[in-house]
């Protein structure tokens, strides 16, 4: 039986579809059988982030139509065995799918999965209603700029309304910059979780591996050698497994680069 | 201007702290959620607007320390959810 999490945030653009794809990867890589479904119809991504574009041939749409079941609709992994993607359509409306759609598709997957990931579209109207309509967890995603914290409030605020217990929302800072809060420049870990009062799972530090990364369509954690980036994400997914590995652990790991780190990178050959 | 390389720069408060009071008036601090029929009864709830609205001034005003004239509630349907708009004066 499956665990199903919704990744969501309210704001645009901070990282939903990233942290999605590698967090699959992630969960996948540890043996998971993992089912990802992109609920961001007419904008998708996830997709693309996976480096599966040319392999998507039916989509949620499809399904929520009746053309194909949810798992005749599933593309798998080249690289990953366990991960697969339910696609959404490029070209339709988040209108021409439904919160009970969603519930079927998932019910239909449910017994056949390890974990079910939903990437929530930005916004709280429609398609952030079809996202959480089957979601047991949610993961919150912020950056640690004031209108991705106060959308993010209001996104707890929505979910519990909707029947979500506060234990199963958990808090994703991304795009953290460990120097700009050296210098007093951005709020702390502290700051944030103090005022969303949920427990983080993880801190992504800003890093230009991701940029790297989407443009192979290669997700990061796939992209690296075990280290930089992809292991934050290594640590969420184990977090999600229920591992008591410290948060704090996510901004050494990526944050300790010295003096030696410095040469290395001067001196590395591509 | 050789002597200005070694001057001790001044150290300016970073923008943290603007940002975290912004946050914290925004967001109103520590967010807690409270569960609807604590604050109105299920027979409320269901049947009257205005003992509703009665039921969270009572709330508010025990909960915040003020008087009830200076809590102010609206009801308002959004996509078939009722959506409970309050503001309250403080002074």
């Amino acid at each position: 039986m499956a665990k199903v999490y919704v990744v969501t945030s309210g704001k645009g653009g901070v990282g939903k579809t990233t942290i999605t794809a590698n967090i699959g990867c992630a969960l996948a890589n540890k043996g998971a059988k993992v089912c990802l479904i992109d609920a961001d119809i007419g904008l998708k991504n996830l997709d693309i982030a996976l480096g599966l574009e040319n392999r998507v041939v039916h989509t949620i749409l499809d399904v929520a139509n009746g053309k194909v079941t949810a798992s005749e609709a599933l593309v798998r992994h080249k690289q990953i065995k366990g991960l697969y993607l339910l696609a959404a359509s490029q070209i339709a409306t988040k209108e021409m799918l439904s919160p009970e759609d969603m519930k079927k598709m998932v019910a239909e997957l449910y017994p056949k999965f390890d974990y079910i990931i939903v990437d929530s579209p930005a916004g709280i109207e429609r398609g952030f209603r079809n996202a959480i309509a089957a979601a047991e967890k949610a993961l919150i995603v912020t950056t640690p700029e004031l209108p991705a914290i106060t959308d993010a409030d209001r996104v707890i605020g929505l979910l519990e309304n909707s029947g979500m217990q506060e234990a199963n929302i958990r808090l994703v800072i991304n795009r953290f910059k460990i120097q700009m809060v050296k210098r007093g420049d951005m709020l702390t870990r502290e700051d944030i979780q103090g005022n969303l009062a949920i427990d983080l799972i993880g801190i992504i530090p800003d890093s230009d591996e991701v940029i790297v990364a989407t443009n192979k369509g290669v997700p990061v954690i796939l992209n690296g050698n075990g280290e930089g980036i992809g292991k934050v994400f290594e640590n969420i997914a184990l977090r999600m497994q229920g591992e008591p590995i410290p948060v704090e652990h996510d901004i050494l790991e990526h944050g300790s680069k010295g003096f030696l780190e410095f040469l290395k990178r001067i001196f590395r050959r591509n | 201007m050789f002597f200005g390389l070694f001057r001790k720069k001044k150290k300016t408060e970073g923008s943290r702290k603007e940002a975290k009071d912004r946050l914290d008036s925004i967001t109103g601090g520590r967010r807690y959620s409270v569960p609807v029929r604590e604050v109105i009864p299920q027979d409320i709830l269901q049947n009257s607007g205005k003992d509703m609205i009665h039921q969270i001034k009572t709330y508010v005003a025990d909960k915040y320390k003020v008087k009830e004239e200076n809590v102010k509630v609206q009801l308002e349907e959004h996509n078939g959810y009722v959506v409970i708009i309050t503001n309250v004066v403080f002074h």
